[in-house]
């Protein structure tokens, strides 16, 4: 088989495994017992930069470092494990809310006779970019870590950013849901 | 205009507080302690007599709650490390050993009603990982510190 086949196997296997993981995340947005609405889940007081402080330090490494330095293994290992589930909660938290605000968008966007086809389009695609991204870090979280996700972390930031900001332009006085999100000068230290 | 003289009134007593009862107590997280012993566990609203009676019942609570807020979100957003050092300071001007304050703590987690109620359950619960592991590390301190004189005594 041709390296190809091998790379188009591998591209549908990362494809499905991510879309598997964005199903499961889907699914539990609507689990508000245990993980609260959409924004209380991720903000911490309203919409201000401890969030975004919040989020960078969750995939600092140098808590994790530090623990494993002057501890026993098995308390670095549970740490490590509280760390995971933290930054994979406050990664449903975000596309929770960028799925709130897709979905606030698609129900004004049906009243809107203004609308521009390019926009949506690049919505759209700016959307399954972050689907894909997102689905991607929450493997790279699951499977090393935190710390090791922090670069992709950025991009898919970025990328909700700019979803963000496609809503606001497309809808500026629709009812899109903020996503507080770190600007350049809070990216998590990798 | 109420509300602005409210707001007034909640900034004057948060200023008082700070001022005169906060700044003399060492650390943030005896800060947070002290902050949250004045909560009621029953409705989540702050009590203080004094402060009631300089400003009104209802200042005083809104002024407690925001400086709770703000103690807690220092100590939320500050390394283990740097939590550790807060326990270090607290068993030292509170209790007789940190090694106590690590067992009892671990025991009792009374961090956990010094959560603010606003506070989200992600934030919460970054918090209460972070004090655990900075238990842990002071405990292991202490078991490292009790070996090593043992270790230096001459052997039989």
């Amino acid at each position: 088989m041709s390296a190809f086949a091998y790379f188009l196997m591998a591209a549908v296997a990362i494809l499905g495994v991510c879309l598997l993981l964005s199903r499961r995340a889907g699914r539990r947005d609507f689990d508000r017992e245990a993980y609260g609405t959409g924004q209380e889940t991720f903000l911490l007081f309203g919409r201000d930069s401890v969030d975004s402080e919040l989020s960078a330090r969750i995939f600092d490494p140098e808590d994790l470092d530090f623990v494993a330095i002057e501890t026993s293994r098995r308390n670095a290992r549970q740490f490590r494990q509280e760390r995971t589930a933290l930054a994979l909660d406050w990664l449903r938290a975000v596309r929770g809310q960028v799925n709130q605000s897709i979905r606030a968008h698609v129900r004004d966007a049906r009243e809107n006779a203004g609308l521009k086809p390019s926009d949506e389009i690049r919505l759209g695609f700016e959307f399954l970019l972050f689907q894909l991204s997102s689905g991607i870090l929450y493997l790279v979280i699951w499977v090393c870590g935190p710390p090791r996700a922090a670069k992709l972390l950025g991009y898919s930031l970025k990328l909700a950013a700019q979803l963000r900001n496609v809503t606001e332009d497309v809808l500026p006085a629709g009812r899109y849901v903020g996503v507080e999100l770190m600007d350049n000068k809070q990216e998590p230290r990798s | 205009m109420h509300e602005e003289l409210k707001h007034e009134g909640v900034e004057a007593a948060r200023r008082d507080l700070a001022d005169r009862t906060l700044a003399k107590i060492r650390g943030d997280l005896a800060r947070l302690i002290y902050l949250a012993s004045m909560r009621d566990y029953n409705t989540g609203e702050y009590h203080h007599e004094g402060l009631a009676c300089m400003f009104t019942e209802s200042v005083a609570g809104k002024a407690i709650a925001s400086c709770h807020r703000d103690v807690f979100k220092r100590l939320l957003l500050c390394s283990v490390k740097e939590l550790v050092e807060q326990l270090e300071l607290y068993a030292r001007t509170n209790c007789s050993s940190s090694s106590e304050l690590a067992h009892v703590w671990a025991k009792l987690q009374p961090y956990r009603v010094t959560v603010p109620l606003e506070c989200s359950p992600l934030a919460s619960r970054f918090f209460v990982s972070n004090i655990k592991a900075a238990l842990a590390i002071l405990e292991s301190r202490q078991l490292g510190a009790h070996r090593e004189p043992q270790s230096a005594l001459p052997g039989p």
